[in-house]
């Protein structure tokens, strides 16, 4: 009985013209309009579009108006660490300026940003903070090549004026000092830091002093900020924002640093305007002089050009090898990549009387030995096999270099001084000791192997020493026969950047690329052994 | 939740049951001592509720100690954090209203009806609540890029109503909303739950449809719950943050709100911004929450 009162006082109360309505119910009520629940319903809903409307409008926003028309859908998309975000934000606005092309930055912890361009496999740039989450990436296939930018050194963050007087590490073991760091799982500097520690035996005592391990670098200099610890090891250019901190480099930590690198996501649909920002980004005059500014130690990157041009140099034999990863790599970068195939000997000699190139894949190692002051670290890519070729089904039945001296046999051969295989082939013959036997049947020297192939084909010699690669292209019309038991008639291609070269990172990239595994395919299918990654003294 | 329980209609049974217990100990305690009895009593409720109280304007205080007006006139003049606030006022009003048109039926059927399997309802309506937010954003980054039928859900929507929901606008409703709505329905089914039924069902044997019943018997009475739901869902809206960067991004004048600006603030170590930001948050929530309680009162 009770309950049903306040609700009848209710209706009495608040609505009285609804205490009629229920007797006529089919009338006037569709129209009433009266009653004010409908009308809240329907001002919900119109206040709902014209809120969504006036969103609606927004996709023409100022920055986009800058640059005119459906900007939205051409402007880069880029996922960049938080902690890179001043930086970033400046050499946007000076790219925004000089060419008028927006960019639009997505921040956040490098490592939320990875999740989320991995599941949805859009943009077309990642910048994390420390390079090792692009080894994460690259692993799961989400990226193509990066762009080295700068490092960061470890520093200890105290307030201005050091107060506490810490100047080695022991300091920060000292009972009164409070001490906060990244953790070591989920930050880059965590990371570094521990594993620098453990080489000399002095994390444990630091990881049991430590007060606090934050997840971010940011947040362990907050807490220096903020006076909860009283020192904290962060990244030094991390600083740059903090007026009243200091960074202390201190010996222990100096061995600690990361590298800062924006990488080509594989998702990018305009890869080419998408590189030609990271090459914004890396050049030494354009982005990099921000990065020097906010504290960063940027690396030695190539001067900004609108379209570089990249001169190489490289043996012809390996022409069927690299062309086409070369046009694929023009295409991506936007930059023209003039080839010079030759015999190597002959661009030994160019590049002696003065004309370097930007870089060099030599057939040998030899032939890069000779030009060494000019490319200081060269990389071997692959690996070429010498072979003796003959016709198909081996009519003269050679079975090894000694079949070579029957008399009357027309045999072709690299020429000696100008080409790597002509060097390598007449190594061969003199460790295989037949030297002057051999030389006797020999009606050719010619400075590269595919002549040899032309002249087997045309019928004018009945076998030549060459490349097994060189042969590659011609298996329906000849055999390859081993040349056994002889270890120098492998040749072994390195590919050398110019220390000279104004495009000494495009030059790198280039490298990469032929050191894909797409390329890699090639190289095999050519016949040449592929050498995985060695990186020489430059890393 | 206070809101939920001045839902109830003021004279309620069981106010009057409290009333006549009240009466009694105060007739037994006239006879022990006279006055002043209730004094500690209510001296420690009013410490135990007042304490919580202080601790909030106390981290108020300390907000506002740490930044000072210029770094507000800095934060404002900023066009970017012009274009969060703006963004931010707007998407969390939209995602409330979403929410109540979704809390209200849903609300409104879970208490009214039982059915077998409802607990199952009930359990899922949960999950929003328990879930970590990062986690909700995650998932609804992958239930739109998730290959269904040979397409993407993201991609129909690019086609079908020439809009992208992934790191854009929309992005960040969806992200406010799956999480807000959760908090609007557990609301509005507590307030169904205590509106007695009794008035509907007379309604009902009156004559009225059951549409008729609920827009002019039970909708009048769950006015109050319909403003706390949309206080609450705005409100989370407001600081939902780990979603929206997950499923909208943080990017600049698009999908950035005053949440994301606080921890875009944060990583770059502007902590004077930072709280800036916050504070500037706190007013926008005061504000509007005070606006909307305001109507409602008045209306009711």
């Amino acid at each position: 009985m009770a309950p049903a009162r306040p609700t009848i006082r209710f209706l009495l109360g608040d609505a009285p013209d609804d205490l009629h309505r229920p007797r006529h119910r089919r009338y006037g009520q569709r129209r009433g309009a009266s009653s004010w629940p409908v009308l809240v319903v329907i001002a919900t809903l119109v206040i709902l579009g014209l809120l969504i409307a006036s969103l609606v409008e927004r996709p023409s926003s100022p920055v986009a108006n800058q640059t005119g028309a459906s900007s939205a859908e051409q402007s880069l998309m880029i996922y960049c660490a938080a902690s890179n975000r001043e930086v970033m934000e400046a050499v946007r606005a000076d790219y925004e300026q000089d060419f008028g092309i927006p960019v639009q930055v997505q921040y956040g912890a490098s490592q939320t940003l990875l999740a989320s361009l991995e599941v949805s496999k859009s943009g077309d740039l990642y910048l994390p903070a420390d390079d090792s989450f692009l080894g994460r990436a690259r692993e799961r296939d989400l990226i193509d090549d990066d762009f080295a930018l700068a490092d960061m050194k470890a520093v200890v963050a105290v307030p201005k004026g050091n107060p506490k007087q810490i100047a080695k590490l022991d300091d920060l073991l000292r009972d009164k000092i409070r001490v906060a760091q990244g953790s070591s799982e989920a930050t880059a500097i965590g990371k570094v830091t521990k594993a620098a520690l453990e080489a000399t035996g002095k994390w444990e005592a630091l990881e049991q002093h430590t007060a606090v391990f934050k997840t971010t670098v940011n947040e362990v200099a907050n807490d220096v900020k903020l006076g909860a610890v009283d020192a904290g090891i962060v990244y030094g250019p991390v600083l740059h924002d903090y007026d009243t901190l200091e960074g202390l480099s201190i010996s222990e930590l100096a061995s600690i640093q990361s590298r800062v690198a924006v990488a080509l996501l594989k998702s990018s649909t305009r890869p080419q305007a998408a590189v030609r920002f990271a090459r914004y980004l890396s050049a030494q005059d354009k982005g990099l002089v921000r990065y020097r500014e906010f504290g960063f130690d940027p690396v030695e990157g190539d001067p900004w050009s609108e379209q570089p041009e990249l001169t190489l140099y490289a043996g012809s034999m390996l022409r069927p090898a690299i062309e086409e990863t070369i046009t694929e790599f023009e295409r991506r970068e936007g930059v023209k990549v003039t080839r010079v195939y030759n015999g190597c000997g002959i661009l030994v000699a160019q590049m002696k009387a003065g004309e370097v190139p930007d870089a060099y894949f030599a057939c040998d190692v030899e032939f890069m030995n000779q030009v060494q002051d000019i490319f200081p670290s060269p990389e071997s890519v692959s690996q070429n096999e010498l072979v003796i070729l003959v016709e198909k089904g081996n009519p003269h039945g050679i079975k090894s270099l000694k079949d070579l001296s029957h008399p009357g046999l027309r045999v072709g051969i690299g020429h000696e001084k100008q080409c790597a295989m002509g060097w390598i082939t007449q190594r061969t013959f003199t460790e295989s000791g037949l030297q002057t036997e051999l030389m006797k049947n020999v009606v050719v020297q010619t400075p590269t192997g595919d002549m040899l192939v032309n002249q087997m084909r045309s019928g004018s010699l009945d076998a030549a020493v060459a490349y097994l690669s060189n042969a590659a292209g011609a298996a329906e019309f000849l055999d390859a026969i081993r040349i056994q038991g002889i270890p120098c008639s492998v040749a072994t291609q390195p590919y050398g950047v110019a220390a000279g070269s104004n495009h000494r990172q495009l030059a790198e990239r280039l490298l990469r690329a032929i050191r894909t595994q797409s390329s890699k395919e090639k190289f095999t299918s050519e016949g040449f052994r592929w050498l995985e990654g060695q990186r020489s003294a430059d890393e | 939740m206070s809101d939920v329980e001045t839902g109830v209609p003021p004279e309620s049974p069981p106010a009057s049951t409290i009333g006549t217990a009240e009466s009694k100990r105060t007739n037994r305690a006239k006879r022990a001592h006279r006055a002043g009895s209730d004094l500690p009593f209510l001296a420690l409720m009013g410490a135990l509720g007042g304490g919580y109280l202080l601790l909030i304007l106390a981290l108020l205080a300390a907000d506002i100690a740490y930044t000072s007006p210029a770094h507000f006139v800095a934060a404002l003049s900023k066009p970017e954090i012009r274009f969060a606030v703006r963004l931010t006022l707007i998407s969390c009003t939209i995602s409330a209203l979403l929410s109540i048109w979704v809390a209200t039926p849903l609300g409104y059927l879970l208490s009214r009806f039982q059915f077998r399997g409802r607990w199952l309802i009930d359990t899922a309506l949960d999950v929003p609540v328990v879930l970590p937010p990062l986690v909700i954003g995650l998932s609804l980054l992958i239930l739109f890029h998730l290959p269904i039928a040979g397409g993407k859900l993201d991609d129909w929507f690019q086609q079908t109503l020439g809009f992208r929901v992934t790191f854009r606008q929309p992005a960040v409703i969806l992200a406010q909303f799956a999480v807000a709505c959760a908090f609007a329905v557990q609301t509005m089914r507590v307030t169904f739950d205590q509106i007695d039924p009794r008035a509907e069902q007379v309604a009902l044997t009156l004559g009225c449809r059951r549409s008729q019943a609920f827009l002019q018997v039970v909708l009048p009475q769950a006015w109050r719950g319909l403003i706390a739901a949309f206080t609450i869902a705005w409100a989370r809206s407001l600081g939902e943050f780990g979603p929206i960067l997950v499923f909208a991004g943080a990017t600049r004048m698009r999908t950035e709100v005053l949440s994301t600006t606080v921890f875009l603030e944060l990583s770059v170590g502007r902590l004077e911004a930072a709280v800036a930001v916050s504070l500037m948050m706190v007013m926008a929530a005061m504000a509007v929450l005070g606006i909307v309680r305001l109507l409602g009162a008045r209306v009711n």
